[in-house]
């Protein structure tokens, strides 16, 4: 093949490749971020409105970095992937794990980097009934506003539980290795927040 | 970086400075040259880094070392697998794991030795009826990754340094 030749196609390949990259980051960072309560206004319906709204806070509460510690069984799961904890540990009694093996003892206050562990004071296992592993936000929605099935939370509690609570806050600082749930806690707040003041509807 | 304070299988150590990022199990091998406390999966998923950690309300666990650092360790008393012995003499567990040639390479050994030790100590503390022995080692037990002989000679090594002293260990058929 002549120089000159070899050298176009070396063009064509990196020009493919940068665009397949391209594409790649932009759908990263719309799957990345959190609209705002205010870009539903076009919304007139405040019913339909209200359920959009957690439809787009469903990006967060589907997120792995949520789901993973809402397991539907007794075990957690972890990673990206969503796989079975390992080592295989269990929720215990109190949701902080078996009494040979509690959540605190790998993982501690915070993330430790060079271990590539999450931590947090507080690591545990959402209760059984919280469970949003396989469920359609439509689903989550309907869960989430069951104070049976919420811990006891009140629309407010809910703002902040999810605006505010620090171990919630972790799933968008969970360390190298971790994608972090979408947009920031503070918009998940804003999103909660106009959920609830606009009745919070549920989507179908 | 931490001023580090631990006390390890009965003796002091410190104060030493260590970096925040270093892990107990560098700590131990690198800094104190403890080396049967060894790295596996550096994942916290094989728990041959196992050791105990002794806390202050008299109650034992296992803790993983790969993935934690030293610094948290600061305060704390643990034991490694060098602390079982006595004076040169195995431990009633490391006799019966030889006896049982529970294990073959050898990488898993510490953890297992660490967690069946916290197990007998607990037993003693709370004993199970015979009924519930065999699925209380399998549970106190499980997340110990071992690749060679299939985990069978561990649990019947421990079962057996339980059931030749059945009044330490068990629940007497009355109770």
């Amino acid at each position: 093949m002549k120089s000159e030749t070899r050298i176009k196609c070396l063009v064509a390949v990196a020009a493919l490749l940068m665009s397949m990259l391209s594409a790649f980051a932009i759908d990263q960072m719309q799957s990345d971020k959190l609209a705002a309560p205010e870009s539903f206004s076009s919304i007139g319906d405040t019913t339909a409105r209200s359920a959009a709204i957690f439809t787009e806070l469903g990006k967060v509460l589907t997120h792995a970095r949520c789901v993973n510690c809402h397991p539907a069984g007794d075990r957690p799961r972890q990673g990206d992937q969503r796989r079975l904890h390992q080592p295989p540990v269990t929720r215990g009694a109190d949701g902080h794990g078996l009494e040979t093996l509690r959540c605190p003892i790998c993982h501690q206050k915070a993330n430790f980097e060079p271990g590539r562990m999450p931590g947090h004071p507080e690591w545990h296992l959402a209760p059984r009934e919280m469970a949003w592993e396989g469920k359609t936000v439509a689903e989550i929605c309907v869960q989430i506003k069951d104070r049976e099935r919420n811990g006891g939370r009140s629309p407010e509690d809910l703002v902040h539980h999810i605006g505010e609570d620090t171990l919630v806050g972790w799933a968008w600082e969970p360390g190298f290795g971790r994608q972090p749930a979408p947009g920031t806690q503070k918009q998940a707040r804003a999103l909660v927040e106009a959920w609830v003041k606009t009745g919070a509807a549920c989507p179908n | 970086m931490t001023t580090l304070n631990i006390t390890i299988n009965g003796r002091a150590y410190g104060p030493v400075d260590v970096r925040d990022a270093l892990t107990l199990n560098d700590f131990l091998r690198e800094y104190l040259g403890l080396t049967g406390t060894k790295f596996g999966c550096g994942a916290a998923q094989c728990l041959s880094c196992g050791v105990i950690v002794d806390s202050p309300d008299g109650t034992s666990y296992v803790s993983p070392t790969c993935v934690v650092s030293a610094a948290s360790f600061d305060g704390k008393a643990i034991r490694t697998v060098e602390g079982h012995a006595k004076n040169g003499e195995l431990s009633t567990l490391q006799k019966a794991f030889i006896e049982h040639f529970s294990f073959q390479c050898g990488y898993c050994t510490a953890g297992f030795l660490n967690e069946s030790q916290v197990l007998l100590e607990r037993l003693e503390k709370k004993r199970v009826a015979r009924g519930d022995l065999e699925k209380t080692i399998t549970e106190a037990l499980d997340g110990h990754l071992c690749r060679c002989t299939g985990y069978i000679k561990y649990h019947e090594a421990v079962r057996d340094v339980i059931l030749a002293e059945p009044g330490r260990y068990l629940l007497a058929k009355a109770d």
